[in-house]
């Protein structure tokens, strides 16, 4: 009885903790969104938001725009579907943020004789899981659009569905060759097929077996955050999108949504084809240098690295996104779908061929 | 297909570009953190309400009416700004001075600086060098339109 | 006839014209300052010297009279030489106070600057000081400064009103316009030289300082003040509505008409424009109505009809009574006239008008209203208002006009009134009558609408409006076709009554005196 209780007890610690680190990431991608742009363009960027006078470079910005925004009055058009129209935000909020929780944040802790994954839930779709979830999004934006009742919201929430539903299928048919190299659904065990060595000393990342694969992901993966280079379902400057009905803390929740798609997109690449919690050359007991050295580590030293390495690579993935949405100009819509259709899904068709015939041979 | 590769170059060159911008500026933000001064900054802008450009001599700022030596206004009341302005802005009520070198003078001088355009018509077609626009005073926003009405003695305080 | 050739173009000519006045009847100007046409020349100014082939000199446009083939060049360059010249000898001692001078942008010495001068200015003296401000008269102010001696205003005291209250005193460049010791100008038509003085030597006090000329719209009109009919133009601005400030008349000038008023107007016009803007109504007034909620200008001649028709229909018409007065137009008087005289056979009719006031052997009548030659012409027996008469079994009273006030005390009205059933009351003012009515509906004044007046001497003059008529009045002879149609007399007549044009033309089949020469 006891036993069951603190497995609950683990289980809802893990669920907060994660929950807690994927918010608070969100937040402080707002700020890191709006820095690293100013730093891009030459700018300082938000400074300005203080406590008691107190700016330290503008982090308490994210806070300023989560009171503006529950404080906005929240409008709900009256010609639009209500119960829809309210519910939309909150369902695609639901399906990106339930995802995380098949994400591996590192290997197993113990304490005591107790092992804990550090996984909230270990399943052996996990991956098939993911990409259903973030397919599962898409219906917050057709709902939006359509019950906003504005013709504007439902041609940008088509538009989006469009994308989304192309780009689906460049991102399955990339993994195919992913899951052909390490035989598993189950995200931990694709992780910890990627801790071993190819040739001796290079670690079996997937962006060392599946390079086409990586790229093909990592632009379909790209298209599904429905960001700059391919943020034609909203445009908000031009276009007029699927959310132009909502406001307030509704709207900000598809905000929300945007930043929380970055991160997933960075975790699964992460996960996919950079090791995960992977550091190089780090086995649970310590570093085993391919040239001969070792390095004995106690086991919580060793978590923490691993932990720490999961984190860079996904805040680096977060980095390198906000980058690509300041560089790239938005595409044109049947540039979207060309690309979608005309390159991802033939490479990725291509990279599943070659995996094959490498595989065999 | 083969369209769409051949921007691949353009792409990395394009990212690239991005990530020197970003490392540079960070480079330099790091080293104005740590007190090393350097010629360049981080950042090109200025910011405003604490720092503040210096305008420039020709820069058409909020109006002022000149004096004569004794504190009366030099405006004659001719009523050209008032004439020449675009916008209808101004409004100019005469009065009688005992002088008979001044002879006329305004007893009301209104400008609307809600409506004003800052063309700078005024002060060109001003005879007396009365009105100029050369306070270098562009912050006078306020909250109400009716605050925005600049009278005489607003004008040349 | 003779024929001139004026820069070779071929003009036909009186004999004995001079040159000036030949080339304004052909429509070119030549520029001039101290001629005018009311006087005989001068020759002071020597702006408007021409060439003329066979005179070895200049000659002087203004005086010097055509003959048979003479050949005049205004454009050629000696011409244009010597007009700079005059200019700039003129300008030498007039000092260039524009900005605050009230003249500028009629002056004349300024237009020719720009269209002759425009030189830089050669006299590096200074200028003489002299009397900036001289007060001449009664609204009059003399800048000796200004003054070019061009002596129009000496000629005019002359020549029109004969006083001789102006000189010119001095020789030389001490030569100066002024007043006799201990004298001023004072006669009923000083008005004029603020008018007449073509720079800005002589200023009005009643305009100055108060706006500039060139902000002011003008409307031609005719005074109203007195039975002559002068012809004048209403200067007025448009008003400011950044700044809520409202149409404005700022000055009346005479109009040139030889028939009635030559060249001038009287004092009493020129200074009296007061009752343009001064306590004028601009709203329909209910007092007491019953039946509609709203009277607009749309439906009141619907509302008076009913009202009309169930007195008339029920007690005959001895119980309509009215109240006219003559400041009404000939088209106003005659269908009042047709609907109320004819139509109705109503005999209570009462004029109420100003008393009569001082006229002057000029311009100035003793009539103070502008057309009762108007309505004794149409047949109108002008009877003072007798207030008992009026009242005495009367339904239905339609007075016209803000004159009962002055000619009755309020308590007198008050107390006749009380005993009429209905009374409306068509005026242009706020006036304390007007809570005696029922209905008071605004009205346009004679500069802001259009008809005739007929004038003492049986001149019928046509005017058309100069100003905007303020809020919701409209002219009388609107709300009297429209109730002329509503009542259905004469219905062939009122048809196509549609403007004091075609009323004026109905008119004139009637009663001859109104017939078209």
């Amino acid at each position: 009885m006891t036993e069951t209780l603190t497995e609950m007890l683990i289980i809802f610690i893990k669920i907060v903790c994660a929950l807690v680190w994927f918010l608070l990431l969100t937040l402080y991608l707002t700020w890191l969104e709006r820095k690293e742009s100013a730093l891009i363009q030459d700018r300082l960027g938000a400074n300005r938001a203080s406590i008691f006078g107190i700016r330290i470079i503008g982090l308490f910005q994210p806070f300023a725009d989560a009171i503006k925004m529950i404080f906005k009055e929240d409008f709900v058009p009256s010609f639009s579907r209500k119960f829809l129209h309210t519910i939309a935000p909150f369902i695609s909020f639901f399906f990106v943020a339930i995802t995380i929780a098949a994400i591996p944040f590192g290997d197993i802790l113990r304490i005591g004789n107790r092992t804990i994954n550090l996984q909230i839930l270990d399943f052996n779709v996990g991956l098939l899981f993911v990409l259903a979830m973030l397919s599962l999004g898409i219906y917050g934006i057709i709902l939006s659009g359509w019950a906003s009742n504005n013709r504007y919201t439902l041609t940008g929430g088509l538009r989006g569905v469009a994308q989304v539903i192309s780009y689906e299928v460049a991102l399955g048919l990339s993994l195919i060759g992913l899951i052909m190299v390490y035989p598993s659904l189950r995200l931990s065990s694709i992780v910890l097929y990627q801790g071993e060595l190819l040739f001796g000393f290079l670690p079996k990342w997937g962006i060392f077996l599946q390079p086409l694969g990586f790229l093909v992901f990592m632009f379909a993966a790209l298209a599904e955050t429905k960001r700059v280079p391919f943020d034609l379902p909203e445009g908000e400057s031009e276009i007029i999108g699927f959310f132009t009905e909502y406001s307030g803390l509704k709207w900000g929740l598809f905000m929300m949504t945007d930043f929380m798609e970055i991160i997933i997109v960075s975790t699964l690449l992460t996960t996919l084809f950079f090791g995960g919690w992977q550091v190089p050359w780090l086995a649970s007991d310590g570093f085993h240098f391919p040239w001969g050295g070792e390095l004995m580590l106690p086991h919580l030293v060793v978590v923490l690295l691993q932990v720490a390495a999961f984190n860079i690579k996904v805040f680096f993935f977060c980095w390198l996104q906000i980058l690509i949405r300041w560089t790239y100009p938005r595409f044109r819509y049947d540039q979207v779908m060309d690309l979608g259709w005309k390159l991802l899904v033939p490479l990725s068709l291509v990279n599943i061929i070659g995996t094959g015939i490498i595989m065999t041979i | 297909m083969i369209k769409a590769l051949g921007y691949f170059i353009e792409i990395i060159r394009g990212i690239l570009i991005t990530t020197r911008h970003f490392v540079v500026n960070l480079f330099f933000h790091i080293l104005k953190v740590l007190g090393i001064k350097t010629k360049r900054k981080g950042a090109v802008t200025i910011q405003y309400p604490e720092q503040k450009k210096e305008v420039a001599s020709r820069h058409r700022s909020l109006h002022r009416l000149m004096t004569r030596k004794d504190g009366k206004p030099r405006c004659v009341a001719c009523m050209l700004c008032v004439t020449v302005c675009p916008s209808e802005c101004i409004y100019v009520e005469a009065a009688e001075d005992p002088d008979l070198e001044i002879q006329k003078y305004p007893a009301k001088f209104i400008i609307d600086l809600g409506r004003c355009c800052f063309c700078g018509f005024c002060v060109e077609a001003c005879p007396e060098d009365a009105i100029r626009m050369d306070t270098g005073n562009v912050d006078f926003a306020e909250y109400s339109q009716q605050d925005l009405i600049y009278d005489l003695d607003k004008l040349i305080g | 006839m003779i024929k001139i050739f004026i820069d070779e173009q071929q003009v036909e000519v009186e004999e004995g014209m001079t040159v000036l006045k030949a080339a304004e009847r052909a429509g070119i100007h030549i520029p001039h300052l101290c001629y005018h046409p009311a006087f005989p020349p001068e020759g002071s100014c020597r702006m408007c010297l021409v060439e003329i082939e066979g005179f070895p000199k200049l000659e002087l446009a203004c005086s010097t009279v055509v003959k048979e083939d003479m050949k005049i060049s205004i454009k050629s360059a000696r011409v244009v030489e010597a007009r700079k010249a005059v200019l700039e000898f003129l300008l030498a001692e007039h000092p260039l106070d524009c900005p605050i001078c009230d003249k500028a942008g009629d002056c004349k010495l300024q237009d020719y600057y720009d269209e002759y001068g425009l030189f830089e200015s050669k006299f590096s003296e200074t200028k003489e000081k002299r009397e900036k401000k001289l007060k001449i008269g009664k609204t009059l102010i003399l800048d000796q400064e200004r003054c070019i001696l061009c002596t129009r205003c000496v000629r005019f005291l002359k020549e029109v009103t004969k006083t001789q209250e102006l000189g010119v005193f001095h020789r030389g460049i001490d030569a100066e316009v002024n007043i006799y010791e201990g004298a001023a100008v004072l006669n009923n038509y000083t008005g004029n030289l603020a008018q007449i003085c073509p720079v800005g030597a002589i200023t009005d006090e009643d305009f100055r300082f108060k706006t500039r000329s060139w902000f002011l719209k003008e409307g031609e009109s005719i005074c109203p003040l007195c039975s002559r009919g002068c012809n004048i133009l209403i200067e007025y601005h448009p008003g400011f509505p950044r700044f809520e400030v409202p149409r404005r008349a700022y000055r009346i000038k005479a109009r040139e008409n030889p028939e009635v008023n030559g060249f001038w107007v009287c004092d009493r016009g020129k200074y009296g424009y007061s009752y343009l803007e001064e306590g004028r109504a601009d709203k329909i007034i209910l007092n007491k109505i019953e039946g509609k909620d709203v009277l607009t200008w749309e439906n009141i001649s619907e509302y008076l009809g009913e009202k009309i028709k169930r007195v008339s229909s029920a007690k005959k018409t001895s119980g309509i009574a009215l109240v006219l007065h003559t400041w009404l137009s000939n088209e106003e008087l005659f269908l009042i006239h047709k609907i109320f005289r004819k139509g109705l056979k109503v005999k209570k009719i009462f004029f109420a008008d100003l008393p009569q006031g001082e006229a002057d052997e000029y311009l100035l009548t003793s009539e103070t209203s502008p057309n009762r030659r108007g309505a004794q012409e149409i047949g109108f027996d002008i009877k003072a208002v007798n207030l008992d008469a009026l009242a005495k079994g009367t339904d239905f009273l339609l007075a016209f006009g803000p004159f009962l006030s002055g000619l009755f005390s309020l308590k007198a009205l008050k107390e006749v009134l009380s005993k009429v059933k209905r009374k409306v009351l068509i005026s242009s003012y706020l006036n304390e009558v007007n809570s005696l009515f029922d209905i008071v509906i605004p009205a346009a004044l004679i500069a802001e609408k259009e008809g005739s007046l007929t004038n003492v001497d049986g001149v019928i003059q046509s005017f058309k409006p100069a100003l905007e008529p303020p809020g919701e009045s409209l002219p009388e002879w609107k709300v009297l076709a429209d109730l002329g149609k509503e009542l259905g007399t004469d219905s062939k007549l009122f048809e196509d009554l549609n403007s004091p044009g075609a009323i004026l033309g109905e008119m004139g089949k009637e009663i001859p005196f109104f017939k078209k020469k």
